[in-house]
């Protein structure tokens, strides 16, 4: 062998896996122009998970090169993805149906209450009542008797101005951009893999160091 | 004459109703809690659904809360319920505010905190339930 082939790596930032033995194909991304190479590379066991329960574990890319290069003396490896990486071990057990759908339902109640509590606080807050009795003075001349068209217009403002900005219902869509909730949802679990990434890599020997 | 009147407040309504919305449902969904109580049960495949459940809330709540219409459902169990959601849905609230998050590393910096933050947690809890219970006993209310 002359030449040696360049094997691309793309790790993946944080993997799911199952099973207690980990393939890097669990991890990564291979290119290698061989595709013998690249087969024998994917199937390489990068870990073995010890732990009983699940489990996070923060790698790092150093060894998997170490090791395929080890491995397969004619290749030079070349990461184009993370360096360090998170494997996210959970044990295999049946999904248990009931559990999940009580959590769903818990979380449905919290959004629930939770939205409904913070439009009523708002508008005891800001006295959307009192302002609209001065709009509705304003415009018509008189004193309101009453809920009037105001009230009305705005409940089915705040409905379209919420579905709007959730971008929600498919047909609807305004375009094709995830809504505010998943982009938030995406912003949290990249700060965690962030955090767990940092936090295995500051070795703390005092109280604190920066 | 009238039609003008009453297109003009429903203008009014809806943009003040369209505007709103945008605010208070942004800032619901910066301010991270559903994010988070999301992640902790693991059910991010029903995204879609909780978007729809919070639209719902919003809505209904702003119907009942401007037309006063009584629900008459569910009797105590009913007010268990929304007072329990919401009191969580406000404990998340208050530990994501910006004060708490900040001032917490700051002071266990200042102090050299290294252990035990667990229990700083926990007397902050303890803290807010006991504050809650002494606010509603003794009718605090302005």
């Amino acid at each position: 062998m002359s030449s040696a082939k360049t094997l691309y790596l793309n790790l993946k930032e944080i993997s799911e896996v199952h099973s207690r033995d980990v393939y890097l194909r669990d991890v990564a991304d291979v290119y290698c122009s061989d595709q013998n190479i690249q087969n024998r590379c994917v199937s390489m066991k990068i870990k073995t998970v010890r732990a009983e329960g699940k489990h996070r574990y923060v790698e790092n890319a150093l060894d998997i090169i170490r090791k395929l290069e080890a491995e397969n003396p004619q290749i030079q490896v070349n990461n184009i993805g993370k360096v360090e990486y998170i494997i996210d071990y959970q044990p295999p057990h049946p999904p248990h149906l009931l559990w999940q759908w009580a959590k769903t339902i818990f979380v449905c109640v919290l959004c629930f209450c939770g939205a409904a509590f913070a439009i009523m606080t708002f508008n005891n807050d800001v006295s959307v009542k009192d302002v609209f009795r001065e709009v509705y003075l304003l415009i018509m001349g008189k004193e309101a008797a009453g809920p009037t068209i105001l009230e009305l217009s705005y409940s089915v403002g705040l409905a379209i101005g919420i579905l709007v900005f959730f971008n929600h219902f498919a047909v609807w869509k305004l375009n094709t951009d995830p809504t505010p909730l998943e982009v938030e949802m995406r912003l949290y679990e990249d700060n965690i893999s962030k955090t767990l990434i940092q936090e295995s890599g500051r070795k703390e020997q005092d109280v604190d160091i920066t | 004459m009238w039609i003008l009147h009453e297109g003009m407040l429903s203008l009014v309504g809806l943009a003040a109703g369209g505007v709103i919305a945008a605010g208070v449902f942004a800032f619901l969904a910066i301010i991270g809690i559903f994010p988070r109580v999301i992640g902790k049960t693991g059910t991010k495949r029903h995204i879609l659904l909780y978007e729809t459940v919070i639209v719902l809330g919003g809505v209904l709540g702003n119907i009942s809360d401007l037309y006063e219409f009584p629900i008459l459902m569910g009797g105590r169990i009913m007010l268990a319920v929304f007072g329990l959601a919401t009191g969580i849905f406000v404990g998340c609230l208050v530990m994501s505010l910006a004060e708490t998050l900040k001032a917490m590393p700051v002071i266990s910096r200042r102090v050299h905190l290294s252990v035990g933050l667990q229990y700083v947690i926990l007397s902050f809890a303890a803290g807010k339930l006991a504050g809650a219970l002494v606010y509603f006993i003794r009718d605090m209310a302005a």
